[in-house]
């Protein structure tokens, strides 16, 4: 497949804007639709390895690839350009959403129970991509200890993060240099 | 000073934020509701909705709550701080990461991240799920069937949000 990057800052802006403009309901399949299908800046088997290297990373994955492709094709102002591109409009829409919404709401109990809902979903997807990326691993009872600790810690017992996760990755780790995991 | 509070806790999050923000959802509300005392639970399971249903990254909560608490500064600030750090690091991880392609270590580096993310996410779920000391069958129940949908189906997950807000204006209007 014939790929050519981006030849200028404005080319490289304006598909980060187009990706955060659309991204309802997620990033990565507008990511991928912009950059690989639309644009064609990237070839699909660069854009999976580069997602999953900042899959891995912390931070959001897209704002990730944002600074890792925009350091490949022009360094730091590269980066820069491309994170602000992905993030301008969703920072306004957002916060104007919200203010739209904090006005009706101490007015509105069926607001507050539509949004409440909308929350409980969103929640529900948090549950439903975890078992999607459990399943794979889950035949392993070193990785099923792994889980349930670090979740009951997490989640039952509100163990701070800043905590949990240095420690579950060490055991981790050690479990997977180990050949265990 | 809230401002420096919210940009050095936020900065701290970033570094920690393995897997984007669902890792970390369940520190964020832990902060920010059961220490901080900046939102009630209802307040931020409320602004994670309105988070979700917004395009772009769902990182975009961390403005809310910068919001919420300092304004439009706070917003700034708030999303910078929860950026800045893992920006920085994917900046200079890119390179290594291309170096070290077949060490041992980083095929043990990724096999370790796997099962500590799946625990984070899980958990996330379960705390928004749960805004309450106590569990709403009604929040459970649509959270589930969302549950389901991700796993059952490929439609875009903005559909799940939508009929989480028809089964909440149902259920609990």
């Amino acid at each position: 497949m014939q790929v050519s990057p981006p030849r200028s800052l404005t080319e490289l802006f304006l598909g980060f804007l187009s990706i955060g403009a659309r991204s309802f309901g997620g990033v990565m399949p507008w990511a991928h639709r912009v950059m690989v299908e639309e644009r064609r800046w990237v070839t699909p088997a660069d854009f999976t390895e580069t997602i999953g290297l900042c899959q891995f990373l912390p931070g959001p994955n897209v704002g990730n690839a944002s600074i890792v492709y925009g350091k490949r094709w022009f360094g730091v102002i590269g980066s820069l350009v491309a994170f602000l591109g992905l993030f301008a409009l969703p920072f306004v829409w957002v916060l104007t959403l919200f203010a739209f919404y904090a006005d009706f709401a101490a007015t509105s109990p069926l607001l507050r129970a539509i949004v409440t809902g909308v929350g409980a979903a969103g929640a529900g997807m948090f549950i439903g991509t975890a078992i999607k990326l459990g399943r794979p691993i889950a035949n392993n009872p070193y990785v099923l200890v792994i889980i349930a600790a670090c979740f009951v810690c997490v989640a039952v017992l509100r163990i701070s993060l800043i905590i949990v996760l240095p420690v579950g990755l060490g055991i981790s780790l050690l479990l997977a240099r180990r050949g265990k995991l | 000073m809230i401002l420096l509070d919210i940009a050095l806790y936020f900065m701290v999050l970033s570094l920690f934020s393995v897997g984007g923000l669902p890792s970390v959802m369940p520190e964020m509300q832990r902060y920010v509701v059961e220490v901080k005392h900046w939102m009630s639970p209802a307040e931020f399971m409320q602004a994670f909705a309105v988070g979700q249903a917004a395009p772009g990254p769902n990182m975009l909560i961390t403005t809310l709550v910068g919001w919420q608490v300092a304004g439009l500064a706070g917003a700034l600030v708030a999303l910078a701080a929860m950026c800045g750090p893992a920006a920085v690091l994917a900046w200079f991880v890119v390179d290594l990461w291309d170096r070290f392609k077949e060490s041992p270590w980083r095929r043990a580096i990724q096999r370790a991240i796997a099962p500590v993310v799946v625990a984070m996410i899980l958990s996330g779920g379960v705390v928004l799920a749960t805004p309450g000391s106590t569990p709403d069958w009604r929040l459970w129940l649509i959270a589930a069937a969302s549950a389901a949908g991700i796993l059952l189906t490929k439609v875009n997950p903005l559909w799940f949000l939508a009929a989480g807000g028809v089964l909440g204006a149902v259920l609990l209007g």
